[in-house]
């Protein structure tokens, strides 16, 4: 592609390398410009608030010293630092906005699972209603209820998912625990390191049931088994096994899923007591249309000269939109509209985050950048711009939201197509069209020259795919990076491995020379 | 000077030590790197307390 100049010098701080000083934390902030320091400010600020409220709970004081992974909230403002690094203008202010609020958002998962939990509060009624969850389900089956009656508590976000956004080292020492009890260490560290916090009895302990699915792989399922057994025969809380079929794209799988689909209602009406509704159904189905309508706008000013909504926050929003949201909080919506404006404003004033743009780049594969900060490194580092990444490319169908005869059945069908088609799930299953040959059409719609394929050593859904992607990307001309990592284990690859493998594409392929060469090699390995 | 005449300025003079405080330990990362401080005395907590393992 043609390198685009950035026609405006950057307000503030050129190097980033000088924020960086070998420790667990950044020497300092980044010096943006007077404007953006400011408002970055104020948004610490607003954070402070937010965790300040937060530890003002002596519940919450109570969890903290009785779980492990809260110690790793003592780095969120790093996480946050992590994400924004670079950015100025609309991009940093909708990084903060979308993911200040995915911060709220834990925060407020955190309040509610130590509200229910037998051990810190135990507020048996609030509990009485609550439905563990499984991180990785679309929660679709929960569209329908009122959050009093029946609230779903994805316990194992706050636990293991974000508590890694802020630490890289966050369950190693589960991952260990798990490894003593003779679950080898070539599994997925995520279902791994589940599996090791169930084992050492460090989730909390509330609801009147569970639903898991099988919504990544096999090793989802390992971790999942024993979890289920401990809640079912310690903690007498009966756990539904909702399974979405792997060929979720062929008609005749349908029919099974949207029937699953019924029971896992149907037991969550048993257990809490909760009545389904249609009319909370309905309006929880708009504004699941909404986010995908904003989704693909943001997509398509993504697909423009000038991508304005983009790296790991980009990512993290739309895993936080559609899987811990599914249409449930109305606000969402809201802040949809506002990320939307914000990204047109820049869009309409070619607004750029780096000196130039050089590449054009999806991110595709089974990725770790929550617990790396390596998209908005690729664009400082290299002037490689992350368009879109596989999780961000979720469902583009609208469900049906008009409260009819027929569209209360189809209702089912929808409900089983967003749990089929969980984030990273709708792409590492379902066979080669959804993982390798719509990556291809992606690549001409984004006008993406660069494919960065992240290949996790320990997930096997990809590994048989390696070889057709080489031979198409060749095929096609794009540029095809392999980054190798073991996603939430940095003892196997740690970032500077990550990165070294992009910088030795770029500079021995490509033959490129970096923007920004005090950022080349970083001195990360302990940090937060 | 009045003391109503004073209460605008106490209100600058509070706002801009605010203001002078939370910035230099936002820009010098201070939070950060007393938080870092802490957590090895979290683990150690966490390490002594007695567990339920079980598979
Ligand atoms: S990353 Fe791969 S192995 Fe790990 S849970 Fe997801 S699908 Fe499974």
């Amino acid at each position: 592609m043609d390198i685009i100049k950035n026609p405006r010098k950057r307000d503030g701080e050129q190097q980033l390398g000088v924020l960086y000083d070998g420790g667990k934390v950044r020497r300092r902030r980044e010096w943006r410009g007077f404007k953006d320091t400011f408002f970055d400010y104020t948004r610490w600020l607003y954070l402070v608030s937010v965790l300040g409220k937060f530890i003002m709970n002596p519940y919450n004081v109570k969890g903290f010293f009785r779980y492990r992974w809260m110690a790793n909230y003592l780095g969120v403002m790093h996480g946050m630092d992590k994400f924004t690094i670079g950015l100025r203008d609309e991009a940093l202010r909708i990084t903060h906005y979308s993911f200040n609020y995915v911060i709220a958002d834990v925060t407020q998962s955190i309040v509610n699972c130590f509200r229910g939990d037998r051990r810190i509060r135990n507020d048996e009624e609030f509990s009485k209603h609550c439905v563990l969850t499984d991180e990785n389900a679309m929660t679709a089956q929960m569209m329908g209820f009122k959050a009093e009656e029946a609230r779903a508590i994805l316990r194992e976000v706050p636990t293991m998912f974000a508590a890694n956004i802020f630490n890289q080292n966050s369950v190693i020492h589960y991952i260990d625990v798990a490894q003593q009890y003779g679950i080898p260490g070539d599994v997925c560290p995520m279902p791994e390191s589940e599996a090791g916090i169930s084992i050492d009895d460090d989730f909390c302990v509330l609801g009147s049931c569970a639903v898991q699915v099988n919504t990544t792989c096999d090793g989802s399922m390992m971790g999942n088994g024993l979890i289920a057994k401990r809640l079912e025969r310690e903690y007498g809380i009966p756990t539904f096994q909702l399974t979405a079929p792997l060929r979720h794209r062929e008609e005749d799988v349908q029919k099974y899923a949207a029937e699953d689909m019924k029971k896992a209602i149907a037991f969550i009406e048993e257990h809490t007591g909760a009545k389904w509704d249609w009319d909370t159904y309905f309006q929880r189905a708009k504004n699941v249309n909404d986010c995908t309508r904003k989704r693909m706008a943001q997509l398509d000013i993504n697909a423009t000269p000038y991508p304005q909504f983009f790296g790991a926050a980009f990512s993290l929003y739309n895993d936080t939109n559609y899987m811990g949201n599914c249409g449930r909080d109305p606000y969402f919506v809201k802040l949809d509209k506002k990320l939307l404006k914000l990204a047109e404003k820049g869009y309409r004033e070619k607004r750029m985050y780096a000196r130039e743009y050089r590449h054009r780049c999806i991110v595709w594969g089974v990725q770790p950048q929550y617990i790396i900060d390596m998209l908005y490194w690729m664009l400082q580092c290299w002037g490689v711009v992350p368009l879109t990444d596989m999780l961000s490319m979720v469902n583009t169908r609208m469900i049906a939201e008009e409260d009819t005869p027929e569209n209360r059945e189809q209702a089912y069908y929808d409900m089983a197509w967003l749990n089929e088609n969980m984030i990273m799930r709708n792409r590492t299953h379902g066979g080669y069209e959804v993982l390798v040959d719509e990556l291809w059409e992606f690549c001409e719609q984004m006008n993406a020259d660069m494919v960065m394929m992240w290949e996790h050593m320990s997930c096997k859904a990809l590994d048989g795919m390696h070889g057709q992607f080489e031979e198409q990307a060749r095929e096609r001309g794009i540029h095809l990076v392999w980054v190798c990592h073991d996603l939430c284990d940095p003892r196997v690859y740690s970032r500077q491995a990550i990165r070294d493998q992009f910088n030795s594409y770029m500079r021995t392929v490509m033959r490129e020379e970096p923007l920004d060469p005090t950022i080349e090699v970083l001195p990360d390995e302990n940090a937060w | 000077m009045s003391k109503l005449k004073k209460i605008p300025l106490m209100l600058l003079g509070a706002g801009g030590a605010f203001f002078v405080v939370t910035f230099t330990i936002y820009f010098f990362n201070l939070d950060m790197k007393l938080t870092s401080k802490l957590e090895p005395f979290f683990l150690k907590h966490y390490d002594t307390m007695p567990r339920k393992q079980y598979v």
